[in-house]
């Protein structure tokens, strides 16, 4: 048997099925009878859209059906929700949001946005037939810039909304840091950007879907990371009720946020299985994930640091533009506005702070969150503009940060911006980082470096994120006859391994053995509720409700043990998998109990076999504060721009860790995504046409095996949170928000003596070798 | 419809195909080997290679036709039996995968680059990687992992 207890590093259950290719992505399901969707998106970025002639294209060999905006209204349809958290303008006035259906009505406002559906019986006809359908587009001018956007005498994107705007939003003391900036001894300013980035799952979107005509019921297997948010969004815009709809998510490859948001393919082919009485399937091809996958980031800010003489920090004052594309999309405003704002400053004490945005729309594939969701938008920020602060002011940027961290006996304390953060040591993370990057072997090896023609440059950046996502999550265990157990829960993996780390935490709480636990995620018949994946809330809500769970159980499971060793229930004891009598000794397995709790001849008089099944909610009250410290060396050649990150030290507090393998790979995966948003990515639209310019991976960069450095890492485990019963922070989304100021500031470093302070994301080449080259004259 | 006849995982395949049935589509859609992936479009991700006489290949950048009287290897077909391939082991005791959908590719790749590499060192596996695309786990793991996969091959005797 084997027997695991928290905090080891199990290895996954999952792999057995992904190393063999016996995965079952949503590409792998087949069905008889299965029709094949194709969506034919707008080929230009603003157009209205005339006359749509499909004649030609329905006399096609194998075309079945084809779908147009005017025929989605005239099924009366709803548009597709919005539930940003935010929804009102700082004068409290509800924030502008313009009806989104799953096909654009009468004009197009991005490239690629769906104007019509076709379903032929092979995908490859239904594409051909794409190419025959006629769409009369009449261009419009385009605005894909979001300062451009709101400026006087713009396009407007919707007729009816003024200036492109869609909401204003502010935090903090804006008094109060206004007045820290007149007292302050510096000031210093710094326009950044966070430049829009997309985050390319290599598994392609795509969904199957069914409908039974006999019992009226839908079935949907999507690849998604939210089935019951989205079953409600879909079953809403098709005025069924949620229930008339079975959403299923099968293995999915990677969603990273992307595939969190109600996207318009899959309430059409709801509609199109109906309509044909027959399944349907639709898969994104990559260079249309380009196009309609969600986009992420897309912020431009001004950052203003108040310091003192001593350079202590007085206050931060920060504006964003964040850039929300042509519809708000599923929580398009949140994150320029909240998700930005929560974790302003990082892990620095600030007396005052004040945050202020304004979400616009643009001719541009709308966003959603995309890994960290505004807290790397943050980080990037402050460790940027603390970076500027240090080289103006002539103090070592790490002697400046180390001096302005909140320190451990500050805590807990809640923010300028309401962050409540209970827990963690912030100086003594910073300081086992900087230990791990061995700064006295540098100038050794900034000197060798230099010998071969290179400039060598460090950064270190702490960082202070948060949780997010539905804040309530359900476990349900069943026990069956043969000993095996299935725990169900209603967060969902796209990757992160919960398959391995939910038993764990069961296992671990019951004393049983884990491969007895299979695990069932990801299915609207499986669990009542569910918050699926998003905002690194699985371990702290879903673990949380697993223990909840457990800790039920073994409440019902000491009154069978009671019974079966003629105790009573308050003598006992339970612990390593047994039930103890407190005053006899006697004892009875945990396997024992279960078997026990299957038989009613075994059962006191007022159980049931079964009894032992439980379903327990566990909600969060207060938000999870994960942080930690990176640091990062780096190679630039002068002569061509290119960079290697060559040293990489991680230090995080994700309070108590279930699974070091799964945490490192989680932390390893973010940086890599950190890395790419620091040094490779960017999604450009031609600022005129407003086509998409990175719209294929030939385009688009993604890190690749040769671009990551050896990463070394540790977790501090000596704070763990009280804000749940694991004691853990979150750990998905901490890599993106520590890596891009890291790797930037190195390069910056690397350069100061070139005389180089700034280079806009992403760091390639070309720009660091024009920014060395203007620098020089 | 061109004639084909090829190995698959040992096994004999022939039928007519139409002209522009892909290599991956073959596998996948008639053959119902699902095991691999496609990822992109433009033969970028290699989420979908398989070995063609031994070499990793874009199954996506092959058409069924030219694959005519080969054999093909596919992630299915590598382990023998029920014992895992080195490589497949190598993967999971290194957590060199997450959500599983690169991982196919990524393990054929390597089983070729451990092949055709008796001294391969940590360099070659992340420039021999550059064609296979991971979004997931930062690829550290998966370099730990080809290594020591390429060293369990090297004990067997299969490189």
């Amino acid at each position: 048997m084997e027997k695991y207890g928290i905090g080891q590093p199990v290895r996954r259950k999952e792999d057995a099925r992904f190393i063999t290719g016996a995965g079952t992505f949503v590409d792998d399901i087949t069905r008889e009878n299965l029709a094949h969707a194709f969506v034919l998106r707008s080929p230009y970025a603003h157009a209205d859209i005339g006359r749509i002639d499909t004649s030609e294209a329905m006399a096609m060999p194998g075309v079945l059906a084809i779908i147009t905006g005017a025929d989605w209204i005239a099924e009366g349809f709803a548009p597709m929700p919005t539930k940003s958290a935010v929804q009102t303008k700082i004068d409290g006035s509800k924030l502008n949001q313009p009806p989104r259906h799953p096909l654009a009505i009468g004009r197009a406002r991005y490239v690629g946005e769906p104007v019509a559906f076709i379903v032929a019986e092979t995908r490859a006809q239904a594409r051909d037939a794409g190419e025959a359908v006629e769409v009369d587009y009449e261009e419009r001018e385009a605005v894909t810039d979001p300062a451009k956007a709101i400026a006087p005498g713009a396009p407007r994107i919707w007729d009816d909304i003024e200036g492109n705007f869609c909401l204003d939003f502010e935090l903090g003391d804006r008094q109060a840091t206004d007045k820290a900036f007149e007292d302050a001894g510096h000031v210093v300013t710094l326009e950044l950007r966070n430049q829009r980035v997309t985050a390319v799952p290599i598994e392609p979107r795509g969904a199957i879907a069914e409908y039974d005509s006999a019992t009226g019921r839908y079935k949907l297997h999507n690849a998604t990371q939210n089935v019951h948010a989205n079953r409600a969004a879909f079953a809403g815009v098709l005025n069924i009720s949620p229930d008339e709809l079975h959403h299923i998510a099968p293995d999915v490859g990677g969603g990273f946020g992307a595939k969190n948001s109600g996207y318009p393919e899959p309430p059409l082919l709801l509609h199109a299985a109906k309509k044909l009485g027959r399944p349907v399937k639709w898969i994104n091809d990559r260079n249309e994930s380009f196009q309609s996958d969600t986009h992420g980031r897309a912020q431009d800010s001004k950052v203003e640091l108040a310091l003192d003489e001593d350079g202590k920090f007085l206050a931060l004052r920060t504006a964003t533009i964040g850039d929300i594309g042509a519809y708000c999309w599923t929580i398009g405003p949140f994150t320029p506005t909240a998700g930005s704002a929560r974790t302003q400053g990082g892990p620095y004490y600030f007396p005052a702070m004040y945050y202020t945005s304004r979400a616009v729309f643009t001719n541009t594939m709308p966003l959603d969150p995309y890994r960290g969701a505004g807290r790397p938008e943050a980080s990037f920020q402050i460790e940027r503009v603390v970076e500027l602060a240090a080289r103006k002011l002539g103090i070592d940027p790490v002697e400046l940060r180390a001096k302005n961290l909140m320190p451990a006996d500050s805590l807990p304390r809640k923010t300028p911006m309401g962050l409540d953060v209970d827990s963690g040591d912030f100086p003594k993370v910073f300081g086992r980082t900087l230990e791990m990057s061995d700064r006295a072997g540098y100038a050794q090896r900034v000197e060798a470096s230099r010998e071969r023609g290179l400039r060598r440059g460090f950064a270190i950046a702490p960082y202070l994120e948060c949780t997010g996502g539905s804040p309530k999550e359900f476990a349900g265990v069943k026990f069956a006859k043969d000993g095996t157990l299935t725990l169900s829960v209603g967060s969902q993996s796209t990757g992160m391994g919960h398959e391995t780390s939910m038993p764990q935490i069961l296992a671990a709480t019951l004393g049983l053995d884990i491969a007895k636990i299979s695990y069932v995620q990801a299915d609207t018949q499986a669990t009542p509720i569910g918050g699926g994946h998003g905002g690194s809330r699985n371990l702290e809500v879903g673990g949380s409700a697993v223990v909840t769970a457990a800790n039920e159980i073994i409440g019902k499971a000491k009154q069978i043990a009671a019974h079966l060793l003629n105790s009573s229930a308050e003598d006992m004891s339970f612990a390593d998998g047994a039930f103890a009598d407190v005053k006899t000794d006697q004892s009875v397995s945990i396997e024992d109990v279960i078997a026990a709790s299957l038989e009613q001849a075994r059962l006191p008089g007022d159980m049931e076999p079964g009894c032992l099944d439980t379903g327990a909610i566990f909600e969060r009250e207060v938000i999870s504060c994960p942080n930690g410290c990176h640091a990062a060396e780096v190679e630039v050649d002068p002569e061509t721009g290119a960079v290697q990150v060559v040293g990489y030290w991680v230090v995080d507090d994700f309070g108590t860790i279930i699974n070091p393998l799964l945490a490192e790979g989680q932390v390893m995966g973010g940086i890599a995504q950190g890395l790419g948003q620091a040094l490779l990515e960017e999604i450009i639209y031609d600022p005129e046409s407003g086509q998409l310019v990175t719209g294929s991976l030939m385009d688009y960069a993604l890190p690749r095996a040769d671009d990551l450095p050896a990463m070394e890492m540790e977790f501090f485990e000596d704070a763990p949170t009280a804000k749940n019963p694991l004691g853990v922070k979150g750990a998905g989304e901490a890599g993106c928000c520590g890596a891009p100021p890291a790797i930037v500031n190195a390069v910056l470093d690397a350069l100061a003596g070139d005389g180089v302070t700034h280079i806009e994301m992403p760091l390639t080449p070309q720009k660091i070798w024009r920014a060395i080259a203007e620098a020089k004259t | 419809m061109p004639a084909i006849s090829l190995s698959v995982n040992g096994k004999p395949v022939s039928g007519e195909y139409e002209a522009r049935t892909l290599l991956c589509e073959l596998l996948r859609g008639h053959l119902a080997l699902t095991g691999t992936h496609v990822g992109c479009d433009t033969s970028q991700c290699g989420a979908c290679v398989v070995l063609v006489d031994g070499d990793p290949v874009k199954s996506c950048a092959m058409l069924a036709a030219q694959a005519d009287g080969r054999e093909v290897t596919t992630i299915e077909g590598l382990a023998g039996g029920e014992k895992l391939h080195p490589m497949q082991e190598a993967f999971r005791d290194h957590h060199a995968l997450q959500c599983g959908f690169c991982t196919p590719g990524m393990i054929l790749t390597s089983v070729a680059l451990a092949r055709g590499n008796p001294a391969l060192g940590e360099e070659d596996v992340a420039k021999g990687l550059e064609g296979n695309l991971c979004r997931c786990t930062g690829y550290r793991n998966i370099i730990r992992a080809v290594m020591a996969g390429a060293k369990a091959m090297r004990e067997q005797g299969d490189v």
